[in-house]
């Protein structure tokens, strides 16, 4: 729910949580004290298609994967109750194992080193240059571009007969490896298509927390003689803090979930080097038909990610910081 | 848009430099993928071709379209979206106007459950999803209980309902219909006009910002999307672009030129699109970046 807070960054309000009722809704209210009856049916009435919608299609299926994680289904015969028993072939199941703790090193390379990234760029336009607009742009460009395009792209690039990377090494008279073809470099390279895409999300987010920093406080600071660089860990930095929270906790996510490069890049390979929970999900349920046992292990992605939340969330010391 | 004048001082050109350089590293893939499009096959194939393509070949377009039926598969991608889009903001407008607007019994319970949909991830929703659409009474063969044919796979329903409304499209709309001014909702009920008109002629007209963010949001995602139609479509017909370049790539490996093309067509709408809307895509990124 913290990740919602920063709603309408761009605005001048400051961020306000969903669930504390603006002004605004409780005159709304009571403007409608009238004949109230028909209004609200019609609120019922418009209300339905997204909530019926919702029921089916995420409602339904949430619950479904719970049930669903607790017994052993091939879709072509009825699932049969088997209890613990996915979760037990979990912890014994190394390829699954792997894929977790692959997840965990993508998220950590993806996301703090994007984020550091992400703020140093917003930072740099945030200096009120000219052509700002152009490097946003640039910058954001990957983000709006689908990623199986993009890995399309970068498989090509890495192409170890003659993708750029490797026309471009040997002009320096380096020979490259085969990037994905190499237990050792296809991780690092699918890292690094992760933190080029989802670079400009971080830069964007942050940049507009930056235009929101109230300019007074900069101004006493610089009368008292704060150095920029005091000024932006004693200020910048803290006042980011909901920022912050809103970009770690939606990279996250994001990262967590990451499968069309890894579809396109690699297929998980070599040697599972790259697989994540997503992926084994997916070849559980529609290559080795394990419905059951593909449930469980999106129960357990489910589970960590809001670990991974709640965590977070105690670290940054919840997400309203500045008001 | 500069805050400050702009002077030349040591660090504003090296300012300048990073900020030129990282863009151009943002750019270089996409710049590569258009040169490769245009080389032909024997330069792709060998060993010390140049960056630029010695020979450009347009041509290499026009044989992609008859390699891979790109624009049927872009003709799919095109209908799916615009149907994401277009009731993705009716649908969602609509629970959003009433959400924000409305008070009748249950209308808390039912924003929480929105916000509590907005956190479930893709990869615990999708299973059940699948099976739903592949059991989908009466639909594709199927009888009453779903057995018997293949439901709504392979078939438009599968590629449109599902994600046809977004729980995100329903958070931002009451957002921006929090803010209207009362008067004017109350003046319209006094000209006697019903709750519909009153949404569908007087708010939501004020709120075109947010209309546009969802529209562009919504056919981004859309056009992005790759694992759904990838899991409920099996015939060519019916193969989105995204699907459809994937499959290229395993069928057709190494004819890297025909590949490339594809992908640029598959890259050039969104693109487009980004540099249109770009006011509001910033927009509704920097207010949204749950995908």
């Amino acid at each position: 729910m913290g990740a919602l807070s920063v709603v309408k960054a761009g605005s001048a309000r400051p961020s306000s949580p969903p669930e504390s009722p603006k002004p605004s809704r409780s005159k709304a209210v009571r403007g409608g004290a009238g004949p109230g009856a028909r209004r609200r049916r019609a609120g019922l009435l418009m209300v339905a298609p997204a909530l019926l919608h919702a029921a089916l299609w995420i409602g339904l299926p949430v619950v479904a994967a719970v049930l669903l994680a607790f017994t052993s289904y091939d879709v072509l015969s009825a699932p049969k109750f088997v209890g613990l028993d996915n979760f037990r072939d979990m912890l014994g199941d190394a390829v699954f194992r792997k894929s977790v703790l692959n997840t965990v090193v993508y998220t950590f390379f993806t996301v703090p080193f994007g984020m550091a990234l992400g703020l140093l760029l917003a930072l740099g336009l945030n200096a009120g240059l000219r052509a700002r607009g152009v490097f946003r742009t640039a910058i954001f460009l990957p983000q709006v571009t689908a990623t199986v395009a993009i890995a399309l792209v970068w498989l090509w690039i890495y192409n170890p007969r003659n993708g750029l990377f490797t026309t471009l090494l040997s002009i320096f008279g380096v020979e490259s490896p085969a990037w994905l073809a190499s237990t050792t470099w296809a991780m690092p390279s699918v890292i690094l298509v992760g933190i080029w895409q989802g670079i400009g999300m971080k830069m964007l987010i942050y940049l507009a927390a930056l235009q929101n920093l109230p300019k007074e406080l900069y101004e006493a600071a610089s009368v008292d003689g704060a150095s920029k660089v005091r000024q932006f860990f004693s200020l910048t930095l803290p006042l980011l803090k909901p920022a912050t929270f809103f970009v770690l906790i939606t990279s996250m996510i994001s990262a967590f979930q990451s499968f069309d490069q890894i579809y396109i890049l690699t297929d998980g390979g070599p040697a599972n080097s790259t697989t994540m929970m997503t992926y084994e999900i997916y070849k559980s349920a529609f290559r080795e038909f394990r419905v059951g046992y593909a449930c469980a292990q999106s129960l357990v992605l489910f589970v960590l990610l809001m670990a991974f939340t709640l965590v977070n969330r105690r670290m940054m010391g919840g997400t309203r910081g500045h008001g | 848009m500069a805050e400050s004048r702009p002077r030349v001082s040591p660090g504003r050109v090296a300012l300048y430099v990073t900020l030129a350089l990282t863009s151009l590293l943002m750019v270089v893939p996409f710049a590569w993928m258009v040169l490769t499009s245009l080389k032909t096959p024997a330069e792709i194939a060998s060993e010390h071709a140049g960056l630029l393509p010695s020979h450009w070949e347009f041509g290499n377009y026009v044989d992609a379209f008859k390699a891979a039926p790109f624009a049927t598969y872009a003709r799919n991608s095109f209908v799916i979206a615009i149907s994401h889009t277009v009731i993705n903001v009716l649908v969602a407008s609509m629970a959003g106007y009433a959400l924000a607007r409305i008070r009748f019994r249950g209308s808390d319970l039912i924003f929480y459950c929105f916000i509590a949909a907005l956190m479930i991830p893709t990869y615990t929703k999708v299973l059940p999803e699948f099976l739903i659409v592949r059991f989908m009474p009466l639909a594709g063969g199927n009888d009453l209980f779903g057995q018997g044919g293949s439901g709504w796979l392979d078939s438009w329903w599968a590629l449109i309902v599902p994600g046809a409304v977004t729980p995100f499209a329903v958070f931002l709309f009451r957002q921006f219909y929090l803010d209207l001014p009362v008067e004017l909702e109350e003046a319209a009920r006094l000209d006697g006009l019903g709750e519909f008109r009153i949404y569908a002629r007087i708010m939501t007209p004020q709120v075109k910002p947010a209309l546009t963010t969802v529209a562009l949001l919504t056919f981004e995602s859309s056009w992005n999307n790759f694992l759904w139609p990838l899991l409920v479509t099996r015939t060519d017909s019916l193969r989105v672009i995204q699907v459809g370049l994937s499959v290229f790539k395993t069928e057709n490996g190494t004819q890297w030129h025909f590949l490339m093309a594809g992908t640029t067509l598959a890259t050039l709408p969104m693109v487009i699109l980004f540099l249109i809307g770009q006011r509001y895509f910033v927009q509704g990124f920097a207010t949204a970046g749950l995908k």
